[in-house]
């Protein structure tokens, strides 16, 4: 008897504790239908004051949580005392000062530098129910700040949506810095900028592979637009693919086990699946219009192309595995460059009205078509974040060409490339 | 004059030559009698010297002739090299024009007339368009040129064909006049 009175207890206690857990997880999956007053404190320093780190770590934080579209940010200036104290526990922490201003959730922390090694402590704090949501510790070297910014900031999406943010991810892009197209990556505020490839020739298209550390692209440095694999870490290139005429769009599937590309080695560009080590799995389209782009649905069974067949330019669906095509898009003269997202049941495409493009988004079913990008400039090259919330797209406007982030409605569009780059063609890696 | 002159020396010594041939007719009778023993003739000390035999032949000739036929054709892959015209293309399209029919023959007969060189045919596109589109559509009107220049006597092997899409425009500039100027097709002649 005593031991049933005790599960009995155990599992009222437990569902208690569940019950209060759901409650804390405020629910909001699409950006900007829900904003949550958010006061982010600054890095407190543990020991000696290091100059600039906790600017840094404030910058980065903020423009993440900003580009997020879920938080309404507190001024800081209106901070009253608990701000400058340093509570890394929640019976520290004064919640009615920060219940005052109307923040419901709070963030603070401390670092320390100690042997060359930086230990930044961080908390993120429910107002109205004075609990810790999430804390970390983490450890790394001086110039790991902004990398700690982006993953807390990742931990922070987590733990209050469920789905981890992208903002500790890659976006690997096309430059004509040094005066030729070569593949370059850079983070996702568009900082750590670095050259990947030395071809001198033209570098075009990339794609990650959704598991390894790993990119593919198309160069003509052999003399042929083939398609090359590369290792970010070691370096290592390869050509996956060298069929004579196009080896072009390549794109990993979801699982990471194939590739879809165009091929035109017969004289005509048709979609084909290669396996990793480039031989050829599967032809998908056959008809002598043509055939490019192609784009993965999310579990990996359909693939979105665009294809002249009817006349002008649109995007239809085929079944990997009956082959069978259907007709997407209907409006407009010339839609191309779907990107389905990784998450949900829509396919953001360019379509070209005059001589400019536009983002749209529409349901793998035809429904639902929205316009998401207006104004002057063409914007082309959409493809996703890793967590479907955001899209990078290229921008062509008076003359530069740059890359731009914004929210999966259209919201909150911001430049992440430097001035002069002629940057184009981003792709967005999964969690690094 | 000088021709007039040589006839007559010819026809004098002709004379001459009868006159002479008509004496020597007159018949000598008189027999001697025949030696028994023949002279000995030193037959051996008249042999002439042994006789040198020396080809003779043409071969500056044909060199010249070699010459002269590797620099026509020098030249015919020199008028090819230089000659040969892009041709363009409507806004989205790969069909060749009525303009681009005529330029193609006249690049034909420049192949022709010039066997050692071969050519790749790039195909471009104007800006506007997908990349990847574009690149697609390159191909096809590198491949539309290439099929009429065959069809107009090219042999095939000589014809190889590459796109660049939008990648290599002729005028960057966002105008009409500038994209129809990247909606081409190069050639690029090589011996």
């Amino acid at each position: 008897m005593k031991i049933v009175r005790a599960i009995l207890a155990a599992a009222v206690l437990y569902f208690f504790y569940a019950g209060s857990a759901a409650a804390v997880r405020i629910e909001i999956s699409a950006p900007g239908e829900q904003t949550i007053p958010l006061a982010i404190t600054s890095l407190l320093p543990m020991g000696a004051v290091q100059a600039g780190v906790a600017e840094e770590f404030q910058q980065v934080l903020g423009n993440d949580l900003d580009l997020s579209g879920l938080f309404d940010l507190v001024d800081p200036e209106a901070f009253l005392g608990d701000a400058q104290k340093l509570t890394l526990h929640s019976t520290q922490v004064d919640f009615g000062q920060w219940r005052m201003l109307g923040a419901e959730v709070l963030i603070k922390g401390g670092y320390r530098f100690e042997a060359g090694k930086l230990t930044v402590e961080l908390r993120l704090y429910d107002v109205i129910s004075r609990r810790l949501l999430t804390g970390r510790r983490y450890i790394g070297t001086p110039a790991d700040v902004r990398r700690i910014a982006h993953t807390f900031a990742d931990q922070i999406l987590l733990s209050l949506t469920g789905e981890s943010g992208p903002f500790n991810s890659r976006i690997a892009y096309i430059s004509k810095r040094t005066g030729r197209k070569e593949l370059y990556l850079m983070d996702v505020d568009g900082h750590q900028r670095l050259r990947l490839t030395d071809h001198r020739s033209i570098v075009l298209n990339p794609d990650f592979s959704p598991t390894r550390k790993e990119l593919i692209f198309t160069s003509y440095d052999k003399g042929n637009p083939d398609l090359y694999r590369k290792e970010i870490y070691t370096g290592r290139e390869s050509r996956l693919s060298l069929k004579p005429g196009l080896n072009i769009g390549g794109r990993y599937s979801p699982d990471g086990r194939e590739v879809a590309l165009t091929l035109s080695k017969d004289k005509n560009s048709e979609i084909y699946l290669l396996g990793t080590d480039g031989t050829i799995h599967r032809r998908l389209t056959n008809h002598y219009g043509i055939d490019v782009d192609p784009s993965w649905s999310p579990d990996g069974h359909k693939i979105a192309f665009v294809s002249d067949r009817r006349g002008n330019p649109n995007i239809f669906i085929v079944d990997i595995h009956t082959l069978e095509v259907n007709r997407l898009t209907y409006e407009g003269k010339y839609n191309a460059t779907p990107a389905w997202s990784p998450k949900k049941d829509r396919i953001v495409f360019a379509r070209l009205e005059g001589s400019e493009f536009n983002l749209f988004s529409i349901r793998s079913d035809g429904s639902d078509e929205r316009q998401l990008t207006f104004g002057p400039g063409s914007k082309e090259h959409p493809r996703w974040s890793p967590d479907g919330r955001f899209l990078i797209y290229s921008l062509d406007r008076g003359g530069e060409k740059s890359i731009w982030i914004m929210r999966a409605d259209g919201t909150g569009a911001r430049k992440i490339s430097t001035k002069g780059g002629h940057d184009t063609h981003p792709a967005w890696s999964a969690r690094w | 004059m000088q021709k007039l002159n040589l006839t007559r020396l010819v026809v004098m010594l002709f004379v001459l030559t009868l006159l002479v041939a008509g004496c020597a007719k007159k018949p000598v009778v008189e027999e001697t009698a025949v030696t028994e023993q023949p002279i000995q003739e030193q037959v051996l000390q008249q042999q002439p010297a042994v006789i040198e035999e020396q080809p003779v032949d043409e071969a500056a000739a044909e060199a010249a002739r070699a010459a002269a036929r590797i620099a026509a054709a020098e030249a015919a892959a020199d008028k090819a090299l230089s000659g040969l015209m892009r041709i363009y293309f409507d806004f989205d399209q790969y069909v060749l024009t009525d303009a681009a029919k005529q330029q193609l023959a006249m690049n034909a007969g420049l192949l022709k007339a010039a066997p050692t060189v071969n050519v790749q045919i790039e195909g471009h596109c104007d800006e506007r368009g997908s990349d990847e589109y574009n690149l697609a559509l390159g191909e096809k009107r590198a491949l539309a040129t290439s099929s009429y220049l065959v069809s107009l006597g090219v042999s095939a092997g000589r014809v190889s064909i590459i796109s660049y899409g939008e990648e290599i425009p002729l005028d960057p500039a966002k105008t009409e006049a500038a994209w129809a100027k990247n909606r081409r097709a190069e050639f690029n002649a090589r011996r």
